[in-house]
């Protein structure tokens, strides 16, 4: 009676001689290979030797009894299932509770009967082989987990890397991000630009782990590069979204904030796709103007639907902006609900000490639901004087050899091209290929902007800069300014650069005229230079940072002189 | 079930009813209710009257969704959202992308009850539902 | 208690297994009970007495030797009371039952050689 399942090695350890050929003989005949035993010392000697799959075992026997023999072959085969049978006529339900305690799976009764005896091997057979799939598949499990949590572990040093190569520990920049945070879509980014304005990404992809925080290498990529060449944020966020667009799946986004910080001009510029409100709060009234989300996520919109617009506020020293993950407002006690909005602001304005606001969010979290989501990011940047910050020189790998000294150029930009062009980035990159400039670069930078942005504004679109007299004349300003930008379809801005050599150095002339009304310069150059006045900032910090800064052609032209010396 | 879907008899309108938590969990279903139709629907409606949260998983299901039916030239409603679903529509500003009603009729009647006017092209669309 | 020496039934079920090893299992038996019996003469103390003659039990229910093994269960539970008065009498009639049961065995081997 040979049966279907694959033979076994069978292990049967009996004193009485007669039993043990008896039980031989049955076990052998229904097909298995047996190994026999006469005492439980033997029993044990042989399962090491031949590990036999399962046991049919006597529990009284000399030398060593069946219980010590069934636990020491219990232990012997760790988490393999080796059935032990117990050949027993013992009837007292304690001897019994005894061969279970000691690891028996099974009784078997004397006097024997073939057909229970064909069953239950054949039982126990099953169950040894459901244990033998379950621990592969455990070790398996436990295998990809592995494997997991080591992809996990490169990914997070990698994406570390990139969040922490912009300028996050700058003094003005505090930040608390939950150490799955990351890893849950969420992603913050720091850089100065040329000018010292600095850039501010916080962003939270959709979906969690590694498919999320895939998408972060190139939006990383795309703001370290821009910002550190010039680039505006709507440039940025341009090129950002057509990027994520392009790479990522359909349900796949990125809701991001991003901030332009001008600590120069002290303005604040934002865009808000689809985060939570940002705050921005100002340090002597202590209001909190929310920054809420105007737009579609990135990754959402088609590059020609995209919407780049950004809102421009004005801020004073000490003025803070703070942004936040869904992570905290979506933080859910046990009943569900929400710790949201109105929770947030009763923080806010229970907030004594603003250098504790996280403090105080992350306490209000913890009596809300017990204990904080793991996957939260708040940032808070503060608006300080430019000289307490120190933005690392830029880097450049070229040799230094071939810097460009005697040349001239000029570029007329006309309305078509203003709408949407910035060509700050531009000339700036063509001017740092003349290495004695590279030293003066954000002051260069600055300067070349705000000359710019002055033809442009108060040039070509007519814009009086002191509508931005107050935080509400300063937002209207802006939004005229984009709405005048859109309806653009005549004028110029025109820029000619003049590189000559100059003793041992050299000397750079930038003159920017534009198609505009002109201005009254002798009345704006005799102002004093107030630094709290949010208007007309621009033409004394030209005169700070350059030399012979002058304006001709009333007004419509405005001209300034970089020297350098000769390099070392 | 927490997706219920329902056909309107001339083929032409799919309601997808979300029931409970409206996330990453819901996605096999969601994505079944109009994938295995024969026939592609004029319009489709999400109904989330009985959905009692939404994640950014959830927002990423509405884009599939959209783009299967057609992207730029799809007609979807999302209708009957809670409050907490419409703070979490209206930061995505998702209502951009999709025609997002208080009421599910609002639509029919009073184009002052909806939240972004474009009466002309859902007059046109509710035709044949009527026939 | 049963009447019954060595269960016929019981026999043709084992010839039937055991085939050519039949002889060897009757033999087996005999040699086993043997030795068993010697160390039910000779033990001093109750736990022994008791262990062999659960161990004679079983052997005796599996040959079909019934009254042998209710004899055998009386003893191992009889070792186990605290007055261990009657043992040798129990002892004396697993002796005559054991003789039965020998006999009827050897019949057994005889018929069948034949």
């Amino acid at each position: 009676m040979l049966s279907d399942l694959e033979p076994l090695t069978v292990l049967i350890a009996e004193d009485s001689a007669a039993d043990r050929l008896l039980l031989s003989t049955i076990v052998r005949r229904q097909g298995h290979h047996v190994l026999t035993a006469a005492d439980g010392a033997e029993a044990v000697d042989i399962y090491i030797q031949q590990r036999p799959h399962l046991v049919l075992m006597d529990a009284m026997m000399p030398v060593m009894d069946g219980f010590e023999a069934a636990q020491k072959i219990k232990q012997l085969a760790g988490e393999q299932l080796v059935p032990i049978i117990f050949l027993t006529s013992l009837t007292e339900s304690e001897a019994l509770a005894r061969c279970l305690e000691a690891g028996g799976d099974d009784f078997l009764a004397k006097p024997y009967n073939q057909v229970i005896l064909a069953a239950k091997i054949k039982a126990m057979d099953r169950l040894r082989r459901l244990q033998a799939t379950v621990v592969e598949q455990r070790d398996q499990i436990s295998r990809h987990h592995d494997y997991l949590l080591n992809e996990q572990r490169v990914a997070k040093a990698v994406f570390d890397k990139i969040a922490h190569s912009g300028c996050l520990s700058a003094p003005n920049i505090r930040y608390l991000q939950s150490p799955y945070a990351l890893f849950n879509g969420d992603l913050l980014l720091a850089a100065f630009n040329p000018a010292g304005d600095m850039h501010i990404l916080l962003g939270d992809f959709t979906g969690h782990g590694l498919p999320a925080a895939v998408g972060a290498m190139p939006l990383a990529e795309v703001f370290y590069g821009m910002t550190a060449k010039g680039y505006g944020l709507a440039q940025i966020l341009r090129e950002m979204n057509a990027k994520l667009k392009r790479i990522l799946p359909v349900d796949m986004f990125c809701c991001a904030t991003l901030l332009c910080l001008s600590f120069q001009r002290c303005t604040v510029e934002v865009w808000n796709g689809g985060m939570p409100d940002g705050y921005l709060h100002d340090s002597l009234s202590g209001v909190r103007t929310p920054l809420p989300a105007r737009h579609l996520p990135l990754g959402v919109l088609t590059p020609q639907l995209f919407d780049d617009r950004t809102e421009v506020h004005p801020m004073s020293l000490g003025d803070r902006v703070f942004l936040l993950s869904d992570g905290v407002i979506d933080t859910a006690d046990d009943n569900e609900q929400l710790f949201g909005v109105e929770r947030l602001q009763q923080v806010f304005s229970a907030n004594r000490e603003p250098d504790c606001l996280f403090e105080d969010i992350q306490q209000a979290l913890r009596d809300f639901r017990g204990e904080p989501r793991d996957d939260f990011s708040m940032v808070e940047v503060r608006l300080v004087a430019p000289t307490q910050l120190n933005p690392p020189p830029p880097v450049y790998s070229d040799s230094g050899q071939s810097s460009p000294l005697d040349w001239s150029m000029s570029f007329e930009f006309r309305a078509q091209t203003l709408r949407r062009f910035n060509p700050m980035p531009y000339l700036l990159q063509l001017l740092l290929e003349v290495h004695g400039l590279r030293a003066q670069s954000g002051a260069l930078y600055s300067v070349l902007s705000e000359l710019y942005s002055n033809a442009l504004e108060h040039g070509v679109l007519g814009l009086d800069s002191s509508i931005k007299r107050d935080a509400s004349g300063f937002a209207r300003y802006y939004s005229e300014r984009n709405q005048r930008l859109d309806e653009l379809n005549s004028g110029h801005v025109r820029v000619h650069v003049h590189v000559t050599p100059h003793g041992d150095g050299g000397r750079l002339v930038i003159e920017v005229e534009d198609s505009g009304k002109g201005f009254d310069v002798a009345r704006v150059l005799a102002r004093p230079a107030d630094s709290n006045r949010l208007s007309g900032r621009g033409v004394s910090l030209v005169r700070q940072l350059s030399h012979q800064a002058c304006w001709s052609d009333d007004g419509r032209s405005a001209r300034v002189e970089f020297f350098w010396e000769a390099l070392a | 079930m927490s997706v219920v879907t329902e056909v309107s008899p001339d083929g032409q309108k799919l309601t997808i009813s979300i029931k409970g938590r409206f996330d990453f969990g819901r996605h096999q279903e969601f994505r079944e209710s109009y994938e295995r139709l024969n026939q592609k629907p004029e319009s489709i409606v999400v109904d989330l009257k009985e959905a009692t949260y939404l994640d950014s998983s959830a927002l990423g299901m509405l884009l599939l969704l959209r783009d299967h039916a057609g992207g730029e030239d799809s007609d979807i409603r999302i209708v009957n959202s809670n409050s907490d679903v419409k703070k979490i529509l209206a930061i995505s500003n998702f209502d951009k992308l999709f025609d997002i009603y208080p009421k599910e009729d609002a639509g029919k009647d009073s184009a002052g009850e909806k939240d972004k006017p474009q009466a002309g092209h859902l007059q046109d669309k509710l035709h044949p539902g009527k026939a | 208690m049963s009447e019954i020496h060595l269960d016929r039934d019981v026999l043709s079920t084992l010839k039937e297994v055991m085939e050519d090893g039949y002889l060897e299992l009757l033999d087996t038996f005999l040699n086993d009970s043997e030795a068993r019996l010697r160390v039910l003469h000779e033990a001093r103390d109750a736990e022994k007495l008791s262990a062999t003659a659960h161990s004679f039990k079983g052997s005796s229910s599996n040959m079909g030797a019934i009254r042998l093994a209710e004899l055998c269960g009386e003893l191992e539970q009889r070792a186990k009371q605290p007055s261990l008065g009657g043992i040798e009498k129990l002892v004396s009639e697993i002796d005559s039952e054991f003789a039965h049961v020998r006999k009827l065995c050897r019949e057994e081997r005889e018929g069948f050689h034949c």
